[in-house]
């Protein structure tokens, strides 16, 4: 039986609602065949969710059923599975907890796993693969998966933005990149009117592009109260708090749950309530995805007076005024413009500052805007897609900016074996003791 | 400079392959620019159109990664970054410049890594797509543009069509003559061995294309020489799967086995030379379709047929026509840890190929010789299970 774990606490009550929406989320996919809509195996930040909400797609989450499962520890099981077909542990372990959900699912035709945390997913009528700058496994996922739901078609669109290079001005190869982008999305709109056999509603996406763009400004406004000392919401809590965002845009739901988060974290600050009491260091996790398996090393840091008030991690936007988007009529287009704009925004800071980098950029951003005094990162193994460079953003950052303390964490998202949480928390206290010489120097 | 002529083919790929980079050095020291570039999407008739000299980096399966570890993740593919830390530790000093073509994570990820190390005077990612759609081939085209631009900034001089063109034709008849090599190991026994064709490959991706092709045919002379061996009725021909295999230890591992290594879909093999480009009115054109849509390469999504076996068919159908071809009884499927894009292929390459009436051995390993002797276990458990 898999070990089950006591849920971390919550600093806030807005960010407790959050099962709901990830439970909602799952078992739509189940209760979409009764309803009359399709399912789509679906990734987060690729611009497709907005041409899948506009046209009832339901969209299966695999990144966030693996981490149910990894969060409930009760990975094991799928990971095994996979590798039983000779998909090695080396390789995503979002992907693979997710093929041996799948295959377990095919051997049973069609019907849930028994067990399956949170009632499982329900089987696809599609796969949306996307190409990106970013992750390998989100096009060769939805392949290897395939090879056991042979009668699943999968669509891979592509969505680039122009590469980092200091010698180069991005800025006169974004037309280049909108244009890709926008017509690989326009294919999309094409396959899945074909397979739901229904046209896009252009009024409707516009309206939920809108919506959207929205989200992105309220979780902004929202995330930048975090700035307060002490701080409200800390790293722990956006692990959660970034559902409605990042698997629930272009949702009115995604939308009233920044409104309640808003009006909570500035009710805290308003009553001098803090995560950590008192606050002694500030600190950004500055890069890698969480293991979910082992949230709670967010209250242990809290323990000991440390507060994240800031993550790169599934901050996945910005203020939209910030980004300057060109005005377009195209929603398609807006989406495209959206995404390039985002992923290149602090390219024009790293220019300004020699040997950095635009990641670098972005983490010296908010060490400013949010006081951090150090910075963690985490290392995946199985996910080269955010992991592979971090030791060079963290020797950039030394370089550049400033000499801050640094932890870089090694785990994985799923792989619970990887983990071992005595040797965690000792690294942990050995980077706080860091972290108090840093302070005193600094006076 | 090395010297081909007919009847020391084999001698000279010996020396280019043991002395790897060191026609790049002598070139370097002439005068002439030397990029570096990684991996089977290195569009090498753009550079050689631009005057420089392409040189496909390689690393050493015999050296321990010592330096390039304090700059780069072990979670990254270990071919990468054993090519990463020959670099960091001066292999490569005679490089002008690199070429980092996005294929997978591995190589995206670290390009930052890669460029901020290494400080060379050149250096470009390539921001190939994944898809093969007609958007992405107008997209490859102008990536290619870019290229182009930035090349003729750094040597300063114009990359006309005429001289694309030409390097395009140069390059395809590289490729038929490197084809036709291969057809010397459908005999049984092969006449060239895996061990000498992998020489062969790796030499020929470190020189100029003209002195590419000499070798090549010079090779070809002196093998077709050969008088053909008695074969022995029970050695198993096997073909190899996998991405950058650039050295002669796996294959030596199957061939002291006593079976034939008579093919390969390898990226410094087959899937380098099968395919050539169209000569096409803008020659951009013609590149970026090699490229994006006939290379098979698993980080290019390939998925248009409307059946999964017309899917299979389109992705690994090349691989059924090697089997026929060159009368495969066996196929390794030599995957480096931590790849993904090879990785996810796995169990569809097994079933696909074994269905083609090939039985497979699927191993995972680093880039390294540390664990040959396990490998070689493998490889002759393998061999008698098929026997």
């Amino acid at each position: 039986m898999a070990e089950e774990k006591k849920g971390r606490a919550v600093a806030t009550s807005t960010a407790a609602k959050i099962p709901k929406f990830v439970r909602g989320n799952l078992s739509a996919t189940l209760k979409a065949k009764e309803e009359g809509k399709k399912v789509a195996a679906a990734f987060i930040a690729d611009g497709q969710d907005e041409i899948m909400r506009a046209m009832d797609i339901v969209p299966a989450w695999g990144e966030s059923f693996s981490g149910v499962c990894a969060a409930k520890r009760d990975a094991e099981k799928y990971l095994q599975k996979a590798e039983s077909d000779n998909f090695s542990r080396s390789l995503c372990t979002y992907a693979t907890c997710n093929i041996g959900f799948d295959m377990m699912r095919e051997e049973l035709g069609g019907a849930t796993p028994e067990g399956a945390p949170w009632g499982g997913m329900g089987r696809p009528d599609m796969m949306l693969g996307n190409g990106q700058l970013l992750c390998d496994p989100r096009f060769k996922w939805p392949q290897a998966t395939q090879h056991y739901q042979q009668d699943v078609p999968v669509f891979v669109t592509n969505m680039y933005y122009p590469p980092w290079d200091p010698n180069a001005d991005h800025h006169e190869q974004e037309a280049i990149y909108v244009k890709y982008a926008t017509e690989e999305l326009r294919e999309t709109v094409k396959f899945c009117e074909k397979i739901t056999g229904k046209k896009m509603d252009w009024d409707r996406l516009a309206a939920t592009v809108e919506l959207s763009d929205k989200t992105w400004d309220l979780f902004i406004d929202t995330y930048e109260l975090r700035k307060h000392i002490p701080t409200p919401m800390d790293t722990g809590d956006a692990m959660n708090t970034m559902v409605p965002l990042t698997f629930n845009l272009g949702t009115q739901e995604a939308y009233d749950f920044y409104v309640d988060l808003n009006a909570e974290l500035k009710q805290k600050i308003a009553d001098g309530v803090g995560v950590a009491n008192p606050e002694k260091y500030r600190i950004i996790w500055a890069a890698g995805l969480p293991s979910w398996f082992a949230l709670g090393d967010f209250q242990y840091f809290n323990g000991k007076g440390v507060v994240f008030p800031v993550e790169v991690t599934y901050r996945g936007c910005e203020k939209i005024e910030r980004l300057d988007l060109p005005k377009t009529n195209d929603p398609l287009e807006h989406i495209a413009w959206r995404w390039v704009r985002y992923w290149t925004h602090w390219y024009d800071a790293a220019k300004k500052r020699p040997g950095s980098t635009p990641k670098v950029e972005r983490i010296i951003e908010y060490i400013e805007d949010y006081k951090c005094d150090g910075a963690v990162f985490h290392s995946a193994f199985s996910c080269r897609s955010w992991h592979a460079g971090i030791m060079q953003q963290a020797a950039t950052l030394k370089k550049v900016y400033k000499d801050i303390p640094i932890l870089i964490m090694e785990g994985d998202i799923v792989d619970i074996s990887s983990y071992n949480e005595a040797d965690t928390h000792n690294r942990i206290d050995a980077f706080i003791e860091t972290l108090a010489a840093y302070k005193k120097r600094q006076g | 400079m090395t010297d081909i002529r007919d009847g020391n083919g084999l001698a000279a790929a010996e020396k280019l392959y043991t002395q790897y980079g060191s026609r790049a050095r002598e070139l370097k020291a002439s005068g002439k620019k030397v990029i570096g570039y990684l991996s089977a999407l290195g569009p090498v008739e753009i550079m050689t159109a631009a005057g420089v000299l392409p040189i496909r980096l390689k690393g050493n399966v015999s050296e321990a990664i010592s330096k390039g570890d304090a700059y780069m993740e072990t979670i990254v593919c270990p071919f990468v970054r054993n090519v990463f830390d020959l670099a960091v530790k001066g292999k490569y000093d005679f490089l002008d410049g690199m070429v980092l073509p996005h294929q997978c994570d591995s190589i995206d990820r670290t390009n930052e890594t890669w460029s901020y190390t290494l400080g060379l005077p050149y250096w470009h990612f390539l921001n190939v797509p994944h898809v093969t759609d007609d958007p992405s081939i107008a997209f490859m085209k102008e990536i290619l543009r870019i290229f182009i631009r930035t090349l003729e900034k750094f040597t300063g001089k114009a990359i006309t069509d005429q001289a694309i063109a030409d390097a395009v034709t140069a390059h395809n008849n590289n490729r038929k003559l490197m084809r036709e090599l291969y057809d010397l190991r459908k005999s049984n026994p092969p006449l060239i061995s895996g061990s000498e064709m992998m020489k062969v490959l790796v030499a020929a991706m470190s020189i100029p294309v003209e002195e590419s092709s000499a070798l090549i045919e010079a090779v070809t002379k002196e093998v077709k020489e050969r008088k053909p061996a008695a074969a022995n009725p029970k050695a198993k021909r096997i073909m190899l799967i996998g991405d950058q295999i650039d050295d002669v230890a796996v294959i030596e591992a199957i061939e002291s086995t006593g079976a034939y290594l008579v093919m390969d879909d390898l990226s410094t093999g087959s899937k380098m030379y099968w395919q050539d480009v169209d000569a096409t009115a803008d020659p951009v054109q013609g590149i970026a379709e090699r490229y994006l849509r006939k290379l098979k390469i698993p980080t290019t999504f390939v998925g248009s047929a409307d059946t999964y076996q017309g899917i299979l068919e389109e992705r690994f159908g090349h691989m059924k026509k090697y089997v026929n071809e060159f009368k495969v009884d066996g196929a390794i499927l030599f995957i480096y840890k931590y790849c993904d894009p090879y990785g996810f292929e796995v169990p569809a390459i097994k079933s696909y190929v074994e269905a083609a009436g090939a039985p497979v051995l699927y191993l995972e390993d680093e880039y390294s010789t540390s664990s040959l002797a396990r490998v070689k276990t493998r490889i002759e458990a393998f061999l008698e299970m098929i026997a």
